[in-house]
C-alpha cells in the first residue's frame, strides 16, 4: 500500500503537470483523465487561477473569504464532462501585459491573507506579555501551550510594554 | 507582442501557478506521511490515531469543545475549512476574556478586543483536535495501544474508543474518542494513575459541507487595530554548551528564544513523545525584577514544573507529564560553556 500512495502521489504530480498544459493548448486533452472530481478541482482552480490573473478587476478587489466560497462552490458544482479546449485562449493570455500579471499575482497573496490588513504599523518591536492575573509561574505554562496543542489559547491577559505598565 | 515578451508573460504566470501548486501539493503530502508510517506497523489503533489526525487537518468542521481541567472549565468554539489556499481555523473563547484566535496555514492572528490589539505570529504546530506532535510512530515503543470494540456516544456522535498506556512512568496515558463518521477525536483525556487529569470534549460538531466558510470570519472588525509581531528565533541551546538530556521517547521539536514578560529573554526548548509535551525554559538570573523566585517541584493544575538555579541562570523545566519526569530531567541538565579561545 505503501507502494501504491506513491504511485498515487507521483500520478497526481503529472496530472496536474498534464492540466496545466492542457489549458495552455500545449497538448491534447484526454477527457478521461480530467474526469476525476481531483482532475476536475484541478482544471477549475487553473482556469480561476488564469481568469484572476487576467482580469483587473477581479484582481483589485475580492471580498474576504472569496477563495473560500469559490472553493465551496466548486465542490458543489455537478461534474463537467470533458471539457474543450479553446484555442482562442491561448491568444487572449499572450496579450497580458506584465502588469497585470503582477498585480494579479499581489492580489492572489491578498487573497491569501485577508487579514493582514495595512492596520499602523507596530514602530515597537513589541515585548508583548504579561499576565496580570498569575503570578509569574503562568507565564511558563502559557509559553508552553503556545506551542503545545492541549489546552485553551491564550487565556492570559496581555499588556503591551510601554502601555500601562 | 513579440515572442520573448510572451514567453515571460507565460513563465511569471507559471511560476505563479506552480507556487499555489507546491503549496496544497505540501499540504497534501505533509497529511499522508502518518498514513504511511502506520502501516509498516500495521498496527489498527495506530492508524485510527493517524487518521484522527489526518482528520483534524483536512476535514471542514466546526463545533464547540469544552477543556476541563481540575476545577476549571473552558469552551472553545472551532470552524476549520480548507480550501484551494489551505488550512483556515477559527477559534474563539467563550468563557471569560474575549479573545480570537485565527490561522491560516502557519500565520496565526490572535485577537485582543480589549486592547484593539492584533498579535501575529507564525505557527506549524498543532492545537487539538489534532492530537499528535509528530507521525506518531514511536508511540507503540512507549505505549500499549490497544483499541476498544465498543462505542460510546459523545455530541450526539458515535464514536471508538482508543487508549494508550504508558510503558514508563515517564508520561501519563490517554484515551481517546474517535468519530466513526470523520475519524475526528470527539474527546480527549490524558489519564494519570489517579485519574482524568486533562480532558478536552466536543458538545457539539458538524463535519463537511453543513460548515459555512464565512463563519471564518472574525467578531470584529480589526481595520484600526495595533499589529504586533510575536518573533522567535530559532536557537541552538546544545551549541551554547546546554546538555540537556531528554527522558526515553521524547525528542526536541523545536528551541527558540522568545520574549516574557516586557523585559525578559527566555530560550526555550519543547520535547515531545508524539503525545505528552515538556518546555524547557533557560534565561539569565537576575537579582532583581519581576523573575519568579520559587524553585524546586511545583505543581499548577496539570503541570508539573521543575526549577532550579544553575549558575548565573535559571532552568525551568515543565510539562503535562508526572512530576519525576520534569525533576529528573532538570537534574540532569548541565551548562557547559563553551572554552572561549
Amino acid at each position: 500500500m505503501q507502494a501504491t500512495q506513491q504511485q498515487e502521489q507521483e500520478q497526481k504530480a503529472s496530472l496536474e503537470a498534464s492540466i496545466s498544459a492542457w489549458i495552455d493548448g500545449e497538448a491534447d486533452i484526454r477527457p478521461e483523465d480530467l474526469d476525476t472530481p481531483y482532475g476536475r478541482k484541478v482544471w477549475d482552480t487553473y482556469h480561476l487561477i488564469g481568469d484572476v490573473m487576467r482580469s483587473e478587476e477581479l484582481a483589485i478587489k475580492p471580498s474576504d473569504f472569496l477563495y473560500a466560497r469559490i472553493s465551496r462552490a466548486i465542490d458543489e458544482e455537478p461534474a463537467i464532462v470533458a471539457p474543450h479546449v479553446q484555442p482562442a485562449r491561448r491568444f487572449a493570455r499572450a496579450g497580458l501585459s506584465s502588469l497585470a500579471v503582477a498585480a494579479a499575482v499581489a492580489a492572489v497573496a491578498w487573497v491569501a491573507m485577508p487579514y493582514l490588513t495595512a492596520s499602523e504599523e507596530a514602530a515597537f518591536q513589541a515585548p508583548v506579555m504579561a499576565a496580570q492575573e498569575a503570578e509569574g509561574l503562568y507565564d511558563y505554562v502559557a509559553a508552553h501551550r503556545d506551542f503545545t496543542g492541549v489546552g485553551p489559547i491564550r487565556q492570559v491577559s496581555f499588556e503591551v510594554a510601554g502601555g500601562d505598565r | 507582442m513579440n515572442v520573448a515578451l510572451r514567453r515571460a508573460a507565460y513563465l511569471r504566470r507559471s511560476s505563479a501557478m506552480l507556487g499555489l501548486l507546491a503549496l496544497s501539493m505540501l499540504t497534501a503530502w505533509s497529511v499522508m506521511q502518518p498514513v504511511r508510517a502506520a502501516e509498516s506497523k500495521a498496527l489498527p489503533a495506530l492508524e485510527l490515531l493517524q487518521k484522527m489526525q489526518h482528520a483534524a487537518r483536512t476535514l471542514d468542521y466546526s463545533g464547540v469543545y469544552t477543556y476541563q481541567q481540575g476545577n476549571s472549565v473552558m469552551s472553545t468554539r472551532i470552524v476549520h475549512v480548507v480550501d484551494g489556499t489551505g488550512e483556515r481555523e477559527r477559534i474563539s473563547l467563550l468563557d471569560g476574556q474575549p479573545r480570537e484566535y485565527l490561522r491560516h496555514n502557519d500565520t496565526a492572528l490572535c485577537l485582543l478586543p480589549e486592547h484593539k490589539l492584533v498579535l501575529k505570529e507564525k505557527r506549524d504546530s498543532e492545537r487539538f483536535p489534532a492530537v499528535l506532535f509528530d507521525e506518531g510512530d514511536r508511540l507503540p515503543a512507549h505505549y500499549e495501544i490497544a483499541l476498544s470494540n465498543s462505542m460510546e456516544r459523545v455530541a450526539g456522535r458515535s464514536c471508538r474508543v482508543l487508549t494508550l498506556e504508558p510503558k514508563d512512568s515517564l508520561r501519563y496515558g490517554y484515551r481517546f474518542c474517535a468519530d466513526t463518521e470523520s475519524g475526528l477525536p470527539l474527546r480527549a483525556q490524558t489519564v494519570a494513575p489517579e485519574g482524568v487529569l486533562i480532558q478536552i470534549v466536543f458538545n457539539t460538531l458538524e463535519v463537511g459541507s453543513k460548515v459555512a466558510p464565512e463563519a471564518l470570519a472574525p467578531s470584529w472588525n480589526t481595520k484600526d487595530w495595533r499589529e504586533v509581531e510575536v518573533s522567535v528565533e530559532e536557537v541552538d541551546l546544545a551549541s551554547e554548551g546546554w546538555r540537556i538530556p531528554l527522558p526515553p521517547g521524547y525528542h526536541a521539536l523545536k528551541q527558540v528564544a522568545r520574549q516574557m514578560r516586557a523585559d525578559r529573554r527566555v530560550k526555550q526548548l519543547v520535547a515531545s513523545d508524539g503525545l505528552a509535551t515538556i518546555s524547557v525554559f533557560i534565561e539569565a538570573y537576575a537579582e532583581s525584577g519581576n523573575q519568579p523566585r520559587e524553585f524546586g517541584p511545583m505543581r499548577k493544575g496539570a503541570v508539573n514544573f521543575y526549577r532550579k538555579r544553575i549558575g548565573d541562570h535559571w532552568l525551568t523545566v515543565l510539562g503535562e507529564v508526572p512530576a519525576d519526569t520534569v525533576r529528573d530531567l532538570a537534574h540532569r541538565t548541565e551548562y557547559v560553556p563553551l572554552a572561549v579561545p
